[in-house]
């Protein structure tokens, strides 16, 4: 589970919307519809969007408590405006509810294979309603545990989704090739070492095999050709003598310089108000959320941020981090 | 939201996050214009933030003058008045480790 996710701020009383992307056919409606079975999503209002004109995923999806679909437009492109319209109904009825009905305080956002969440996660950010009534709580990308390799070496939206993604699930487990799976998993990591890993048999948790010894995939990527470098991340530890506001003027010029480059990043800073999460896509920095003091889990340690991207080193970012601050190194 | 110029017209930008009492705000905001303070005269521009207007005041050297809402804008609004980019990883900042 990400975090934050659940350890949210309990006074922050917006709808928590969970993306759940992954290419065409990696089992994201088969998770989604166990998740609802099983009781964990099943108070979600949940927007299924199909990028075909007939959808035919809702009728698979009988169990959620509220069911939308968004058909024939990607909600990442061409079904964007429908998307905004369709989570501004949402939020008109969840304030318009009558006392003694059941709360709505979640979405799950099923997107089309050929979504990129990134768009979404960017127009509900700037939509000025939206952003008063909805944060972000988590991007789950289901990873085919077949044909998740040959997405990563063939589909550049394939590698983008799961670049982005805080929760990756690797579905199908038990069909796939126990080597070929292990090589799955230690590429999956290469690409987004942030993000918690989990199989999935038909949305039932599977265990995954131990893949410390295999060898990740490569892949050409066209970017490769014109000169970029290839996607890495880093675990950047900011230092304790850096202040929260010093690094706040870096982070937003950094992101504005080299946003493209950024793709992600990912941490816990200790600020005056308590422990702060913060998490960027691209250009998009979500609304970061105070954790409350003491849920600290293992491996969100404090000033310490996971950035993804192209073209630095960790070098670098301290040394340009240190120079904002007024510290010398 | 303050009628005559309409700060502020979203809720608190990234940045101000981390800060819960008026008084946390307060030194947060004049820690900001320090930190632009010491970064921005490398690049011909001077920032001003004290507290009494909303946003933060650019200016060149040249007597060109302007109010931002935030850092987003600070930064977009810096390139527009310095006519060049402004990168946090530019070498002349981080050396040869890039």
């Amino acid at each position: 589970m990400a975090a934050g996710s659940e350890a949210s701020d309990p006074s922050d009383k917006r709808m928590r919307l969970t993306v759940l992307g992954g290419f065409l056919g990696s089992g994201k409606t088969t998770w989604l519809r166990h998740q609802l079975h099983d009781g964990a999503l099943s108070d979600a209002f949940v927007i299924v969007n199909e990028a075909a004109e007939t959808a035919v995923d809702d009728a698979l999806l009988g169990r959620s408590a509220e069911l939308a679909v968004l058909a024939g437009g990607c909600a990442c492109c061409d079904g964007r405006d429908g998307l905004i319209a369709l989570l501004r109904t949402v939020c008109d009825r969840r304030v318009s509810r009558a006392a003694g009905q059941a709360a709505l305080d979640r979405i799950v956002l099923e997107t089309s294979g050929l979504a990129d969440p990134a768009p979404i996660v960017e127009a509900i950010r700037a939509d000025p309603m939206l952003v008063h009534h909805i944060v972000i709580a988590e991007i789950v990308v289901a990873v085919d545990g077949v044909y998740g390799l040959r997405h990563i070496r063939e589909e550049a939206l394939g590698r983008r989704q799961m670049e982005l993604a805080d929760r990756l699930v690797v579905t199908k487990v038990d069909q796939a090739d126990p080597a070929e799976l292990a090589r799955l998993l230690a590429t999956l990591r290469r690409i987004n070492p942030g993000a918690t890993l989990s199989g999935a048999v038909k949305g039932t948790e599977a265990a995954l095999p131990e893949h410390a010894g295999a060898v990740p995939e490569t892949w050409a990527d066209p970017g490769d050709a014109a000169g970029s470098a290839p996607i890495r991340a880093l675990k950047v530890d900011i230092g304790d003598d850096v202040d929260w506001t010093a690094f706040s003027v870096w982070l937003s010029a950094l992101i504005h310089a080299r946003g493209d480059d950024i793709l992600r990043v990912k941490g816990v800073m200790r600020t005056p108000a308590g422990r702060l999460l913060l998490q960027s896509v691209r250009r998009i920095v979500q609304s970061p959320e105070i954790l409350p003091d003491g849920a600290a889990e293992a491996g969100s340690r404090e000033n310490s941020l996971v950035f993804i991207g192209r073209g630095f080193t960790e070098a670098a970012l301290i040394r340009s981090l240190r120079h904002f601050a007024g510290l010398t190194r | 939201m303050c009628s005559s110029c309409g700060f502020p017209a979203a809720p608190g930008h990234w940045t101000e996050a981390g800060t819960d009492t008026p008084h946390d705000r307060l030194r947060a905001r004049f820690r900001r214009a320090q930190v632009l303070q010491s970064i921005l005269p490398a690049y011909g521009l001077t920032a001003h933030d004290g507290a009494q207007v909303p946003g933060i005041q650019l200016g060149t050297l040249s007597g060109n003058n302007t109010i931002v809402r935030d850092l987003e804008e600070v930064w977009a609004e810096a390139e527009r008045l310095c006519g060049a980019a402004i990168d946090p990883l530019d070498p002349r900042i981080v050396g040869d480790d890039v």
